[in-house]
């Protein structure tokens, strides 16, 4: 317990990524989100595995029947993809992307909510109890952590970074593949219209490519810090509500005072969990949809209609975030 | 900075990579074994779908065009049952009258037949009277003769006194 309540002052230390106890790689701290990265990354395949077996189709035996999910988890998982597809890859990216991108942006999304998920179960503090119960003590420093897997990766600039660098990637070689480098560029200045038009038009041409140039990085980098802000900011409410009961003791309050605290914080952490579970959805959602915004602002300008309205919804949606 | 901080903006090379390769392994993966299969089982359930309702509407145009049929066909039949009750009532008139006129005719013909056979009687009856009263008229005149008539005699007598009465009777009934 020693463990759990060391962290009783420091909310952001509970939920900074730290380094595993004895492990090491390259001379460096194996991280607890590098577990936990792995340990999601191996679960997801399999109950997506799973799922992908329900879902598919049958044998004829099965007659009808065999188009028909089988379990509840395989309905949820079919439910998502179908709404992610139609309702919203379709209306912005168009059929031709969509179907491109398609296995890239589900197995982002799917990533990232397993990721947010497993942040908000309370990996780390069990393994701490189990420890305390054992007595096991450990001479750990403030950085390091006792547990092996838990933790919210994703409250780790170095996790959202990584992936917002593999949607940079996707939508940087979307530009190249769809527009060439020539198309690249001048998408970078403005646009064809822009390039090849009036010479006084050129006076415009290199502030926007400033402004285009930087947003290349501004882009992914707003993803990141989007995904990581939200999962500190909530992380750190919850664990400031589980905290008010230690502090009440630590700072020597009656027993009743104790209970009414814990009581009343206990409850707000609970509706606060749920809270988290939505933001969780939302912002594994906001990644992925602003990634496919993003790819589909890449494509050629017939496909352009659907950018436009895709940018705007995903306008809206930082502004959700944002006001998160 | 590569080592662990407490500060939670510390970006760490190694959980960067580890996210770059852990992702990129976890996308080809799930590409390769889940989302196909995914993809593939709605796509097929999509054209299940669509194609039984292809079926139910040709079906039910199927079934529009037969009850249309049927309903054509019942109207027909109806059609041609009023015009057999009608042919059968103008036929049951015709074969009325028909009977009707062959009876007339019949019992026309009936009441020729008794009138010939009444006057045929008649003029039996007159001829055998006529007979009994020449008879009659020849005995009555012997009696008063007072002598024998032989049979010559009598049967003389009896012609002319058949023909004085067919005179008498003719001038008669001429009046």
């Amino acid at each position: 317990m020693s463990v759990f309540l060391a962290s009783e002052s420091d909310p952001i230390g509970h939920i900074v990524d730290k380094g595993i106890l004895g492990f090491k790689l390259f001379d460096q701290p194996v991280m607890l989100s590098m577990i936990t990265l792995i340990g999601c990354a191996i679960v997801l395949f399999f109950l997506m595995r799973k799922a992908a077996k329900s879902i598919a189709t049958g044998p004829v035996a099965m007659g009808n029947r065999r188009f028909i999910p089988i379990g509840s988890f395989a309905a949820l998982v079919e439910v998502v993809v179908v709404y992610l597809r139609n309702e919203m890859l379709i209306p912005v990216m168009g059929e031709r992307l969509t179907k491109r991108y398609l296995s890239f942006l589900l197995s982002l999304f799917f990533f990232i909510l397993a990721l947010n998920i497993v942040g908000l179960i309370p990996f780390v503090d069990i393994q701490d109890a189990i420890y305390g119960l054992m007595g096991k003590k450990f001479d750990i420093a403030e950085h390091e952590t006792s547990a092996i897997f838990g933790g919210a990766a994703t409250a780790s600039i170095s996790v959202t970074g990584g992936l917002a660098l593999v949607s940079f990637i996707v939508i940087q070689f979307q530009g190249f593949r769809e527009l060439g480098v020539k198309g690249w560029l001048e998408h970078l200045c403005g646009g064809h219209e822009l390039v090849h038009g009036s010479i006084f038009l050129w006076l415009v041409v290199p502030i926007i490519f400033v402004v285009e140039f930087f947003g290349l990085f501004v882009k992914p980098a707003a993803l990141a810090i989007r995904l990581f802000a939200n999962m500190v900011a909530g992380h750190t409410l919850l664990i400031t509500l589980t905290m008010f009961g230690a502090m009440a003791i630590k700072a020597g309050l009656g027993i009743f005072a104790v209970g009414g605290i814990t009581i009343v914080s206990g409850i707000g952490a609970i509706l606060i969990t749920f809270l988290e579970v939505f933001v969780a959805v939302l912002q594994s959602f906001i990644f992925m949809f602003l990634t496919a915004v993003f790819i589909s602002l890449m494509a050629h300008e017939e496909e352009e209609g659907h950018s436009a309205h895709g940018t705007d919804e995903g306008h809206d949606a930082s502004v959700t975030t944002a006001a998160h | 900075m590569l080592i662990a901080s407490t500060d939670p903006l510390a970006f760490n090379l190694l959980p960067f990579i580890t996210t770059i390769v852990v992702f990129s392994v976890v996308a080809i993966a799930l590409g390769v074994f889940v989302w196909p299969k995914i993809l593939k089982g709605l796509d097929d359930r999509n054209a299940k779908i669509l194609h039984e309702i292809e079926s139910a509407e040709a079906a039910r145009a199927v079934a529009a065009a037969k009850q249309k049929e049927f309903e054509q066909k019942l109207a027909e039949a109806l059609e041609q049952a009023a015009q057999m009750i009608r042919e059968a009532k103008s036929e049951a008139v015709r074969m009325g009258d028909e009977i009707r006129a062959k009876s007339e005719a019949d019992l026309a013909e009936r009441a020729r037949r008794a009138g010939e056979e009444i006057e045929n009687a008649r003029r039996a009856a007159i001829a055998e009277l006529e007979s009994h009263a020449a008879t009659l008229a020849v005995s009555i005149a012997g009696r008063i003769l007072k002598r024998e008539i032989n049979p010559a005699d009598q049967k003389r007598m009896i012609e002319e006194s058949m023909a004085g009465m067919s005179t008498m009777s003719g001038s008669s009934k001429r009046n």
